[in-house]
């Protein structure tokens, strides 16, 4: 079997997260289909790049330019249909981000190979390539069967492949591609960081949501400060907008926003219906109420009664713990 | 809104067509527009009878402007079914029927506010608009014993989607459960093969749901030999009245207040626990207005030791104001000084009473959450919940 | 200014209960409500703004059964001056990659300045339409794009990227954008134009005028299954401490630290 190619995601002089766990499903492959995994790197001065990812594959190859510093999708696929076509991979790994996705679709269809995205899980045996992905809301999963061709591209679903562990020692290998400037009709201008305050629920991971319980609006700072610490975003139900301690673009619920996020925690929300309908869909719930009996803990998959006051500063701690842990 | 206005026949054909015929008897009066509550908020011109002027010149929701459309379109969404300009008509033009006949040729589009079509999807998807699975819709009943329906018993209980599902709405089923098996009633409930009954989403325009849930609950019926039903909701209780007859009439529907009533007047229950608070009744639209039921609530009340009942002065039993719940207003957001449930609240604030009385699940929702978010010193309580603390039953 | 416009009609499954049907491989929709696509919807928005702003005319095409007239009738209400339907039902076993090949079909021949999609569709989830039709039309694409500023044929754009940062890209048209939700405020339609859209005629093409030979997916679906169930309520007890550890325990094992 032909080698297993993963590219590297970085952005703004860091490697973006998902790229170990491109790395190391593709290790896992690789593992499987008795062949080697190359992670291939586009930017520039990537010497730092080469030296954290060394361990993580096989081969490294670098193309650093200047014109590879900021992602721009007609750039970096010019130069990768070249490298593919040379090197001719029999998968190519990429995440399923803002960058895979303005990527991948346009740089398959170039190379006349076959791709297909968001995938959850990967089965490469024999040539043939089948994958799991989410469809309908993520309420049914597919399994599908990639057209048979010797190359095929994929991108993954950040939170699916566990980054591990890796001890290989990568050779780096630097090549040329003949790009040497941005496109007229597509060049990449600036970042741009969000204006404070504006913040779209719908699309964190984690929410923090607040209800009536969290009493004043002066007790917000200890929310949002919670929910900074954990890397999350402050929604509220309708009272909460209502009082005018947050405004409207904040509310969870049916007249409100529906939300999905990964982790969804409830403090001091009762649950009135509006506002489950709003969030039921999240990935796991947890729920703090001082009301044993508040309706949210017939939707949350954790329940804490207890008075939120007394709970936040204590979960804020053990969090902070485990990050300096990890760290 | 400024440009004159053209006329489209096409566009009053197909109102017209769609229900909406009354407006040929509108003569523009203006009564209805005194009688209608979002006309009680200051600041708000919602100009009930020129919907009838426009429908008839078919030049309503016609302007090229975004924003123009926009307000229109919300403006026909506004409207919460109370029918209290259908009883100042002196034409009797039922204007919540002339707007569900515009609204429906919008959903129809699919060109209606969002929430509420999450609202219709949700109920067309479970049969219930909270999206809950109907497998759970006899859940409430949980420990109380009661049968499944089947024809020997005489009456159907009915409790309605937001009874069966919701926290707080569930008590209300249960107390008037258990005040049916005290007094010997016999009863039974169906659970998952219910579907809602639909009222509010025939409102909305949704006719296709509609006729869903009427299919579903009318089969049902009709294979389970159902007779009687006793409704929670008011709303239930019109829609099963006078609008299921059309497709299957061999059942007949009252509601817990009625049966509550008699039951009173037989003593097959007999109040006696003091209930030592002042009480302020507030007639439901559906069930006083609609359906002309004033009486029998007040005579549950007035037959409870120690309690004291007061009236909304003025805008009681045929004038009550709407709590805004209705034709979906539960799940539609006004900003705070455009809320029908926050000027009831006032009325009902003046009266100094220390429990407001519902009878209806829309009610006591819209109430419970405007006490919370107005911070008013009274509670809500169904009169089921109220007698059933007077009947000691547990 | 010539604008086309690419839009799905999708069941809504966000709030319903979906269940797989006697087939395997697709899905019960009998008590399902179907809509247009929510990103398309702000695609349909965002190119009548640039209609109402630089003149021009304004084509919806839709890939689909006959119920996607409904849809493309809803984007003639809004502001489409014509309309396409592609019959799905001439077609097999479609796919992003199919269903792109397909409406560069139906639109190669048409002139076009930019060409609108949604940046994903809510039953499929692929977000790929978009982008493998701008390669295969060979213009030059953006995808999750929040804010055009078109000053002749240059398109000042924006790309939400993650973490609430955003790329700023400068590009020439013609171009293909792949529009995100919250652009914009999509318009409800007026009756008069509804009454209109429906009486309207849209384009239908199918198999005699596009050949499906040399039109191949790029993958088959195997099966559907339920992803496994994981919900329990649990209420935790212990002190707060305890508590607020297991907490942070569950936190990490979901990766979300």
């Amino acid at each position: 079997m032909n080698e297993i190619f993963a590219l590297v995601e970085h952005r703004q002089g860091i490697i973006r997260d998902i790229t170990y766990e491109l790395l190391s499903c593709g290790r896992k492959l690789a593992e499987k289909g008795n062949t080697k995994l190359t992670a291939v790197i586009l930017g520039y001065n990537t010497d730092n790049f080469v030296q954290i990812l060394k361990g993580q594959a096989h081969r490294l190859l670098v193309v650093d330019n200047e014109v590879y510093e900021d992602f721009n999708s007609e750039v970096y696929q010019t130069a990768l249909t070249e490298i593919i076509k040379r090197q001719n991979p029999v998968l190519t790994l990429i995440s399923h981000s803002a960058f895979g996705m303005d990527l991948c679709p346009a740089l398959a269809a170039q190379l006349g190979m076959p791709f297909t995205t968001d995938c959850l899980d990967v089965e490469l045996a024999e040539h043939k390539l089948k994958v799991t992905r989410q469809i309908y809301d993520g309420k049914l999963n597919a399994k599908v069967l990639l057209r048979e061709n010797a190359g095929y591209m994929i991108t993954l679903r950040s939170g699916c492949f566990p980054a591990g562990e890796s001890s290989l020692d990568g050779v780096v290998e630097k090549i040329d591609t003949p790009v040497s400037a941005q496109p007229d009709y597509r060049k990449f201008i600036e970042y741009i960081e969000a204006a404070v305050g504006e913040v779209d629920i719908t699309k964190s991971d984690i929410l923090v949501s607040v209800g009536r319980g969290v009493k004043e609006k002066a007790n917000l700072s200890i929310i949002e400060d919670f929910a900074e610490t954990i890397g999350g975003v402050v929604g509220c139900s309708r009272p909460v907008v209502d009082a005018g301690w947050l405004p409207k673009d904040r509310q969870i619920g049916s007249s409100g926003k529906t939300v999905k996020p990964k982790l969804y925690i409830g403090l001091g929300i009762s649950g009135a219906f509006q506002h489950i309908v709003g969030m039921k869909g999240a990935d796991t719930i947890i729920a703090v109420n001082k009301d044993p009996n508040a309706p949210i803990f017939s939707e949350a998959d954790y329940g804490i009664v207890d008075d939120l006051f007394k709970v936040v500063p204590v979960l804020k701690t053990k969090i902070l713990e485990m990050k300096q842990a990890k760290g | 809104m400024g440009s004159a206005i053209k006329m489209n026949t096409e566009v009053r054909a197909a109102i017209i067509e769609s229900g909406g015929d009354d407006v040929i008897k509108c003569y523009q009066c203006g009564r209805c527009m005194a009688a209608c509550p979002w006309n009680l908020l200051g600041g708000l011109n919602y100009a009930t009878y020129r919907f009838c002027q426009r429908i008839k010149l078919g030049a309503i929701i016609d302007s090229e402007e975004k924003e123009a459309i926009a307000a229109d379109t919300i403006d026909v969404f506004r409207c919460v079914g109370c029918d209290a300009c259908k009883s100042e008509c002196p034409r009797g033009v039922g204007l919540s029927d002339v707007l569900r006949a515009v609204r429906r040729i919008l959903v129809d589009f699919n060109s209606y506010p969002g929430e509420l079509k999450s609202v219709v999807a949700r109920l067309f998807n479970s049969g219930n608009p909270l999206g809950e699975p109907a497998e759970k819709r006899a859940d409430w009943a949980e420990g109380l014993n009661i049968p499944q329906y089947t024809e020997v018993n005489e009456y159907l209980y009915f409790p309605c989607c937001l009874p069966a599902y919701d926290a707080r709405a569930k008590k209300v089923a249960q107390a008037s459960a258990r005040i049916l098996k005290r007094a010997g009633i016999s009863f039974g409930i169906m659970g998952k093969d219910e579907f809602c009954c639909g009222e509010a989403v025939r409102r909305v325009g949704a006719e296709k749901v509609f006729q869903t849930a009427v299919k579903q609950n009318t089969e049902l019926f009709k294979k389970a030999k159902v007779q009687k039903v006793i409704a929670t909701s008011p709303h239930c209780l019109v829609t099963f009245t006078k609008e299921y007859p059309e497709y299957y009439d061999g059942f007949e529907t009252l509601h817990a207040v009625q049966v509550f009533d008699q039951l009173i007047k037989e003593k097959k229950i007999v109040p006696k626990k003091p209930f030592g608070k002042t009480v302020v009744y507030h007639d439901p639209c559906t069930l006083g207005r609609q359906m002309d039921i004033f009486d029998e609530p007040r005579a549950i009340l007035k037959s409870i030791p120690g309690l004291n009942l007061v009236e909304v002065p003025v805008f009681n039993r045929e004038f009550s104001v709407c709590c805004g719940g209705g034709s979906m207003g539960l799940w539609l957001d006004w900003p705070q000084d455009e809320r029908l449930a926050n000027i009831r609240t006032e009325q009902i604030l003046e009266t100094g009473a220390d429990i407001l009385c519902v009878a209806c699940p829309y009610c006591l929702h819209m109430f419970e959450e405007t006490m919370k978010s107005m911070d008013a010193d009274i509670e809500v309580m169904d009169i089921s919940e109220i007698l059933e603390a007077s009947l000691e039953l547990r | 200014m010539d604008i086309i416009v690419c839009i799905k009609r999708v069941a809504q499954t966000a709030e319903a209960d979906v269940k797989i049907d006697s087939s395997g491989k697709d899905i019960v929709k009998d008590r399902l409500t179907f809509d247009m696509n929510e990103s398309d919807t702000y695609a349909l928005e965002e190119a009548i703004l640039l209609k109402e702003k630089f003149g021009g005319t304004l084509t919806a095409v839709s890939l689909g059964t006959v119920q996607a007239e409904d849809t493309l009738r809803i984007a003639l209400a809004k502001g489409a001056d014509s309309a396409i339907r592609i019959k799905a039902e001439d077609f097999e076993g479609l796919d992003g990659y199919k269903t792109a090949q397909l409406l560069k079909a139906a639109i190669k021949d048409l002139k076009f300045d930019v060409v609108f999609t949604g940046c994903i569709a809510t039953d499929d989830y692929y977000s790929q339409v978009g982008v493998t039709l701008a390669e295969l039309l060979g213009v030059p694409h953006a995808t999750l794009v929040t804010k055009i500023d078109i000053q002749d044929t240059k398109a000042q754009v924006h790309r939400e990227l993650e973490g609430g940062l955003m790329e700023h890209l400068e590009m020439t048209l013609p171009a293909l954008f792949t529009i995100q939700t919250g652009i914009n405020e999509p318009r409800y339609a007026s009756l008069i134009a509804i009454r209109r859209a429906a009486k309207k005629e849209i384009k239908v093409i199918g198999a005699s005028e596009i050949d499906p030979i040399g039109i191949q997916a790029n993958a088959s679906l195997e099966e559907l299954f339920t992803p496994p169930a994981g919900k329990r309520a649990e209420i935790l007890t212990g002190s707060v401490d305890e508590i607020s550890a297991k907490v942070a325990g569950i936190i990490k094992e979901k990766g979300l630290i």
